[in-house]
């Protein structure tokens, strides 16, 4: 469980991410007001923020950007109805750790949200991924499935560390796309899938089921078997 | 193509360098004859003095007595104007018996002769050669070279004018013709640009008010009629789009609760809606993402891209679809020096194109991309083997929504090429789609930066 401020003057968006959030066990709170957030925020301790690029008071981006002077280090997420590449780039400048464009769909909030705790959980870097029978070595950079070792392709493995490094989370594929790849267009569902199912080959092991399980129309995920 | 250099060719053909040229020939033609006659009428001024002249000496001599001639000619030796006469009084008998110079026979008398220079003793002459009663002949002569020379003088003098005359027209027309070709040419380039979808350019006025200007603000009013209606259209699907998102998302959250309720049925049809669903989104977002990047202005993310790593990294990310469906992708080593542009749309407008050629080619076929340089620009280019695109349906390809005739069951919204088209744009790049016998190649001509 985690403390979230959710930093949002739109009622009917703001009850959405809300009520998404506590749905994922977390401990939420509104602000509806740039100042009041800012000082909520500095004052008082989150896990993760999620902000509204426009906002009476203060708009998102000086808010972020206050936040870092003051060496607060929390993970905000950025949500903004400006979609454009240079407004991401803007958002990211400013101190924001991701960028959501809306409309959005609230679980793929609630990832992204997940994604930053987890990257605030570890700060140091593990040096081994373990999840169920599969092995991922960071620093030799090589995979074993059931002690047994796997060549991986250098994207096999980024999208292996990535799937590992949030086990039992779906991870939808523009998530997925965007913190592998590093790109911030959709790619189309086949394309992640492609990828999904090629790696998928290299880790099955006969008689078990599939560690990495696809949920249409949400996302992947890698459980622990 | 425009080139950006102006060949004389293309200044030869224009209508100023021409007028210019017509009015130069009037011009020199008419300061020829004018030179002409003053070249004419002062040489016969010069020649009938000189004449005058010795017909006078010749006359003063014929009055003197015979025995007294040869000291007639002593005085007119000394009255002689700056040695330019010379005498000869030749007896009977044809020897020369006074005078200064030898006249060279036979001599014709009372007539008016040139006779040519004889070096150290007298430049060229005209002589004039009369009988005494007495039966000696008196020959009167004068030096004829400074005629000759002013004679010479003024031909070059007209021959060097009608030269300049004739050169000063020809720069003069260059230089006339070559502002109103410039306009024409910057007038060219606006067209084309309109012609290749930029609305938002207009033709250059110069602020004149000629008659160049005048053609360019009709067209100017006539794209911006274009460019409203063609804005109007656009904005209205965009405005849909974006309209119909957030209460489409809201109910792709509804569904997703569905999905999650116990009934296996309620739950399969719940994500059968979700996957339609999520296919109108796309497209939406397709649609939104181009208005954004016609919208352009994003020069400011600009810097320098490796097309050569752009275009690996695009075939490594596609190379698991073209294989999943039995097609070879192929990304062939090439050089090319970096451009200038922003690597998230360049690889997205590759990707398009992959993703297109992948759609598009039958299993077993082969899709080869390369970045390489040509003719003063890098070529992305991607060819398949597939069934290609009719020339005459090449433009229409890159229009929003735009299907092949034989598509069905091909998934894609058909606005993969308008996004390639919108990302181009931006970066003032071009599309160039053509027969690659078979199939169809798709190059990204891009500027060098």
């Amino acid at each position: 469980m985690a403390r979230i401020l959710v930093i949002e003057d739109d009622p009917a968006t703001a009850q959405e991410i809300l009520a998404e959030l506590a749905g994922h066990g977390h401990e939420v709170t509104h602000a509806a007001e740039g100042l009041g957030a800012l000082d909520r925020a500095t004052r008082e301790h989150f896990d993760a923020i999620t902000l509204d690029r426009m906002l009476p008071g203060l708009d998102g981006l000086t808010l972020v950007a206050q936040l870092r002077e003051r060496r607060i280090t929390v993970p905000v997420l950025m949500i903004s109805a400006l979609s454009d590449v240079d407004e991401r780039i803007a958002g990211l400048r400013a101190g924001g750790d991701d960028y959501l464009v809306k409309p959005f769909a609230a679980q793929e909030m609630a990832m992204r949200i997940e994604v930053l705790l987890r990257r605030q959980q570890e700060p140091s870097e593990d040096a081994l991924l373990r999840v169920g029978g599969i092995e991922v070595d960071l620093i030799r950079r090589q995979v074993r499935v059931d002690s047994e070792a796997v060549r991986l392709l250098h994207m096999e493995f980024r999208l292996l560390e990535f799937l590992a490094r949030h086990p039992g989370e779906v991870m939808s594929r523009r998530i997925i796309f965007e913190q592998v790849w590093g790109y911030y267009f959709d790619p189309g569902a086949n394309l992640i899938n492609v990828h999904i199912a090629r790696l998928r080959k290299k880790l099955d092991r006969p008689g078990l089921p599939s560690a990495i399980v696809t949920l249409k129309g949400e996302g992947y995920r890698l459980d622990a078997i | 193509m425009l080139s950006d250099r102006l060949r004389f060719r293309d200044i030869r053909n224009t209508s100023t360098f021409r007028l210019t040229a017509v009015l130069g020939l009037v011009f020199a033609l008419g300061v020829t004859v004018l030179l002409g006659l003053i070249y004419l009428l002062s040489a016969r001024e010069l020649s009938v003095r000189s004449d005058h002249v010795i017909r006078q000496v010749s006359a003063r001599m014929m009055a003197a007595p015979a025995d007294r001639l040869p000291a007639q000619m002593e005085i007119e030796l000394v009255r002689g104007s700056k040695g330019l006469n010379y005498y000869a009084l030749i007896s009977a008998s044809g020897e020369r018996v006074g005078g200064n110079f030898d006249p060279p026979g036979p001599l014709r008398l009372d007539r008016l002769v040139d006779i040519p220079a004889l070096p150290s003793q007298h430049g060229p002459l005209r002589i004039l050669a009369t009988r005494t009663r007495s039966g000696e002949t008196v020959v009167v002569g004068r030096d004829i070279s400074p005629i000759l020379d002013l004679r010479a003088r003024v031909l070059g003098i007209l021959i060097g004018s009608g030269i300049a005359i004739v050169l000063s027209m020809g720069t003069a027309g260059v230089a006339l013709s070559l502002r109103p070709l410039r306009r024409v040419r910057d007038l060219q380039r606006a067209s084309h640009e309109i012609a290749a979808g930029r609305l938002s350019v207009r033709m250059p006025i110069a602020g004149r008010g000629d008659e160049l200007d005048l053609f360019a603000g009709t067209v100017n009013v006539m794209v911006e009629e274009v460019g409203r209606v063609v804005a109007q259209v656009k904005g209205v699907t965009d405005a849909i789009a974006h309209d119909l998102r957030t209460p489409l998302t809201h109910v792709r959250v509804h569904l997703h609760r569905m999905q999650l309720l116990p009934d296996p049925k309620v739950t399969a049809i719940a994500t059968a809606a979700i996957a339609d669903l999520d296919e109108v989104l796309e497209r939406f977002a397709a649609l939104l993402r181009i208005a954004e990047l016609e919208a352009g202005g994003r020069r400011a993310g600009f810097r320098s891209v490796d097309p050569v790593a752009l275009v690996a990294r695009a075939v490594d990310l596609y190379e698991p679809l073209a294989e999943e469906r039995g097609i070879a992708l192929i990304a062939r080593p090439g050089s090319a020096p970096p451009i200038r542009g922003d690597e998230q749309l360049l690889f997205e407008a590759v990707s398009n194109l992959l993703d297109n050629a992948i759609k598009f080619t039958p299993a077993g076929g082969t899709i080869v991309a390369q970045a390489f340089e040509a003719a003063e620009s890098v070529r992305i280019e991607v060819r398949d083997d597939g069934p290609g695109v009719p020339a005459d349906q090449r433009q229409a390809v890159l229009r929003r929504f735009h299907r092949g005739a034989d598509t069905d069951g091909t998934e894609g919204s058909g606005l993969g090429l308008s996004v390639v088209t919108a990302i181009v744009h931006l970066h003032n790049f071009q599309l160039d789609l053509a027969d690659s016998q078979p199939g169809l190649s798709a190059t990204l001509v891009c500027s060098i930066e």
